[in-house]
């Protein structure tokens, strides 16, 4: 422990349990926390998959180890993107799933992830009553004729997802097109899925870097701009029409366009939000610190766009309430359309961007360029415990006349300008985000925020 | 034995029924993390497990904890005891955890941990185990150092290698052997034996069952009467065995189609390895017939009594060399040979005892018949522990004209009977013992019962 600032290499929450693998995330706690949400869904059949970490198999046999004990049927789906477990979860009629995946978190930490009968993340609600179950230790013990099987089924779950995120593209179009694309996928879980899906379901020639599930991440897990310049030279310098990053779990998906430039995450959903409600009527949903582009975007489309406080399950939420036709978080790179599963899912954004691509002719910065434009900065700064409500109020009082949303920390809204900023759900860090029509009103904005927030 | 209170953590390990109150996964997964913190760093860990449905869950949790603790696994899956044993030893291996609960009902299980060699642990070993465990000095391993899970399926062969090598297959294979497996690991073991070497055993109950046994699984004369002695004449075969579920007791019925006290066994192999053994000590409980004494006299050998339980068996070996010892073993059909590096295994037994009939050329029934015979009755009370230290002080008044031994509980021998009173070690039960040459011990047998209860 270093300063006033204390480590959390293990976090136990309303998210799950997250930690650094040996000391924190521990095989005991992990077999623990599965028992309890073994438990919780009431035994039956629960799938397990988990991303490429090193520690994933050992949490995996802690996990299995859990839910039998609980008295579950465990059903192994092995290396697997988290949207794919998800629609396998649903599509199987399982009691529940679990995905063991720290997901854009560094190599040395695990977490898992917790899925109802439906693959969808616990509602606020579940969550809580399965962290008092765990809390309390009261578990079910399963006696030795209440324990079920261990079965494996690792090649359905890849062909149930494809063909639920084909069906709403035209496949045949885009194979046409014989598009050359990069991939880098990481090393993680979509290693070898995301080859099958964009080479033999899609048609392209694939110019694919960090494919290799059994060597570890050969850049940082979450796919930012300034860890992609290696799939962004390669896109541009072998002229393909564009590359994919995903992280290791293969639900965020940043986009490389055929400059090498890699698309802001926001323009990324915005792209998608776009060609979704092109083809299909319904709303929006979106979180608190998404880009004002895709209020415009709804609006020109004649839609509506709800907002929610950060974090997967709170959009899904909302979506299933409103019946809207597609949502995500712009902030992470997160695109969630229902009629695949209600998840963040990097295999249709890649489908819906390729479908684009085929449909209008034009390149991807073309596409890009007609978004509407915004400016952006994001930025995180550690805090102290006990500081948080402090700093709020000093971001407040430094902008007076701003139209406040507090439902997931602070947001600041003037009609050509908005700021955002929140105590991260999974890290002990603020997360602050600022977006103007401007440029340097933006500069200002965030200059204005960081000196408030160090204050 | 009620679900409730059933867990007993001792230096063999753990046991219990498998649910609320009893053995959990966190008992597996903590007890294990324990041992991959108490070996060396970085050598692998042999696992295997008896049919149990339980084993599988109990089996997750060892392979996360060892793992985590740095070790790479190497899974045997369905084995006996001694097959992991034995592949711990060819590996290289720093040691084992075998999972499964032997001769209690289905409900049961237990992790036995092993250290290198395949040997079972020291009582010191043992002790720094518990430690370990008790104060959680867990030592785990970084991410980048978690070890790997192998699935391994020669361990059977390679195990079955040694037993070709050690007995003579081409006139043990000419017996007609019926086996009541208790759908436990001998199955396999056996299965494998006729598949490979031409054996003819006739398998009943050769299925292994994770939920349910065809019987209690335990190796007691009744058990071996149930289904098993009643089949041996009827077909035509030379002799009967019965296993427990993982394979390590061993009781018998002869070509008659008797069913035989699994007290004989141990007398049946001393029988036959003191000739040919330089060593000479037999280790045997306090609790097993006093016909091991006359058979040990017949060769030459003598007898080293010792506390009940495999641990106390263990400490005594400690303290001699290898080579002085002929046999170790209790009366439940347990037996262990230094061949083997004493590990108790029924399918040594078994093969032991049958190649005493090829050498004999008599059946088991006229083996049997020329022993002396012994008569023993057993008996158990509830226990209540504070009235034990005055019970057991007043016994020894009592029979005084006796040579008393007071290593475990109370053992009191004359020339021609003794008795035996002690608390059992893994249940709340006080176990009566008594044994007679010649004629049934029953009037010393129900003094002793009225004064315990």
């Amino acid at each position: 422990m270093s300063g006033a600032v204390r480590e959390h290499n293990l976090k136990i929450g309303v998210s799950g349990i997250r930690g650094v693998v040996g000391e924190f995330l521990t095989p005991a706690l992990a077999a623990d926390f599965a028992q309890a949400f073994g438990t919780y869904v009431g035994g039956g059949r629960v799938v397990v998959g988990r991303d490429t970490r090193s520690s994933g198999l050992m949490i995996e046999h802690a996990v299995a180890c859990g839910l039998l004990a609980a008295g579950c049927e465990v059903v192994r789906v092995g290396i697997l993107p988290t949207p794919t477990i998800q629609v396998y979860v649903g599509a199987t009629h399982a009691r529940g799933g679990i995905a063991i995946t720290a997901s854009h978190n560094p190599a040395e930490y695990n977490a898992l992830k917790l899925f109802n009968h439906e693959g969808l993340f616990f509602n606020s609600y579940e969550r809580s009553e399965l962290m008092d179950l765990y809390h309390q230790s009261d578990f079910h013990h399963a006696t030795n004729s209440e324990i079920r099987a261990m079965s494996s089924d690792l090649e359905r779950p890849v062909a149930m997802h494809f063909d639920r995120v084909l069906a709403h593209v035209d496949a045949a179009r885009i194979r046409a097109r014989r598009f050359r694309i990069g991939l880098d996928a990481v090393n993680g879980a979509g290693s070898l899925v995301s080859q099958r899906f964009l080479r033999d379901s899609l048609g392209c020639e694939l110019e694919a870097i960090a494919v290799d599930p059994t060597k570890p991440f050969p850049r940082d897990a979450e796919p930012t701009p300034a860890v992609l310049s290696e799939i962004a030279g390669i896109v541009r310098d072998r002229g393909c029409a564009g590359g994919f990053a995903q992280d290791p779990d293969g639900d965020r998906l940043a986009i490389i366009d055929e400059t090498g430039h890699v698309l802001d995450n926001d323009d990324v959903l915005a792209l998608v939000v776009d060609a979704v409600l092109a083809r299909l009527p319904g709303d929006v949903v979106v979180n608190l610190t998404t880009s004002a582009a895709i209020d415009d975007i709804a609006k020109a489309h004649g839609r509506r766009v709800y907002r929610t406080p950060v974090g997967e399950a709170n959009v899904v939420e909302r979506m299933r309430a409103v019946k809207a036709v597609i949502g995500g978080e712009g902030s992470n790179g997160g695109i969630i359309f229902p009629p695949v599963q209600y998840c963040r899912d990097s295999y249709t954004g890649m489908a819906f961007v390729l479908d684009r691509l085929a449909a209008t002719g034009e390149s991807l910065s073309t596409l890009a360029a007609r978004l509407p434009r915004y400016f952006r900065r994001m930025g995180k700064a550690a805090f102290e415990h006990g500081r948080l409500g402090p700093l709020m109020q000093a971001v407040e009082a430094a902008f007076p006349g701003a139209v406040v949303d507090r439902s997931d920390g602070l947001k600041l809204s003037w009609p050509d300008r908005s700021i955002h900023v929140r105590a991260s759900n999974t890290e002990p860090l603020m997360r602050m985000s600022v977006e103007a029509w401007d440029d340097q009103v933006c500069q200002e904005l965030f200059d204005t925020v960081r000196a408030a927030l160090s204050r | 034995m009620s679900l409730e209170r059933s867990l007993r953590i001792s230096h063999v390990g753990l046991r219990g029924v498998v649910g609320p109150g009893g053995l959990t996964a966190r008992h597996a997964i903590d007890f294990s993390t324990a041992f991959g913190t108490f070996l060396e760093p970085g050598g692998a860990v042999v696992i295997g497990r008896d049919p149990r449905a339980s084993g599988v869950m109990i089996g997750e949790g060892v392979k996360a904890a060892l793992t985590a603790t740095g070790h790479d696994v190497v899974d045997l899956g369905v084995v006996s005891t001694p097959v992991t044993q034995h592949a711990i030893r060819r590996m290289g291996a720093s040691g084992g955890i075998s999972i499964g609960a032997s001769h209690n009902a289905a409900g049961w299980n237990a992790l036995k941990f092993l250290g290198r060699n395949g040997t079972y642990l020291s009582t010191g070993e043992a002790s720094e185990l518990l430690d370990i465990y008790h104060l959680r000095r867990f030592r785990f391993v970084p991410y980048t150092g978690i070890g790997v899970v192998r699935r391994e399926t020669g361990a059977l062969d390679a195990y079955l290698d040694e037993l070709a090598e050690a007995y003579d297959f081409d006139r043990l294979r000419r017996f007609k052997v019926v086996v009541d497996c208790c759908n436990g690991t001998s199955g396999l073991i056996l299965r494998r034996i006729n598949e490979r070497f031409g054996f003819s055993f006739i398998l009943i109950n050769g299925r292994a069952e994770g939920v349910e046994f065809a019987h209690e699984p335990n190796t007691s004369a009744r058990t071996a009467g149930l289904q098993l002695a009643p089949l041996v004449k009827p077909l035509g075969a030379d002799a009967g065995f019965l296993f427990d579920v993982d394979s390590d007791r061993v009781s018998i019925a002869t070509e008659q189609g008797e069913a035989v006290s699994e007290e004989m066994v141990m007398p049946l192999i001393a029988d036959h390895v003191l000739p040919k053994s330089a060593g000479k000590l037999i280790i045997a409980n306090l609790s097993t017939t006093a016909l091991l004494e006359e058979i040990a006299a017949r060769h030459g050998g003598e007898v080293v009594r010792v506390p009940v339980g495999r641990q106390a068996a263990m400490d005594a070996l400690a303290t001699h060399r290898p080579e002085q010892i002929a046999l170790a073993g209790e009366g439940t059909g347990a037996v262990m040979l230094p061949r083997f590096r004493f590990v108790y295994d029924g399918i040594t037994s078994m093969l032991d005892i049958l190649s005493l009939m090829a050498e004999r050329g008599q059946p088991i029934s006229a083996i049997l018949d020329s022993y002396p015979s012994y008569f023993m009755l057993k008996g158990q009370t509830a226990l209540v522990s504070r009235n034990i230290p005055t019970l057991l002080m007043n016994l020894q008044q009592d029979y005084a004209d006796g040579r008393a031994s007071t290593l475990d509980g109370l053992r009191v021998d004359w020339p021609d009977q003794w008795f035996h009173v002690r608390v059992s070690q893994t249940e709340s039960i006080v176990r009566v013992i008594a044994e007679r040459r010649g004629s049934s011990p029953r009037e010393l047998f129900d003094a002793i019962m009225e004064r315990v209860l």
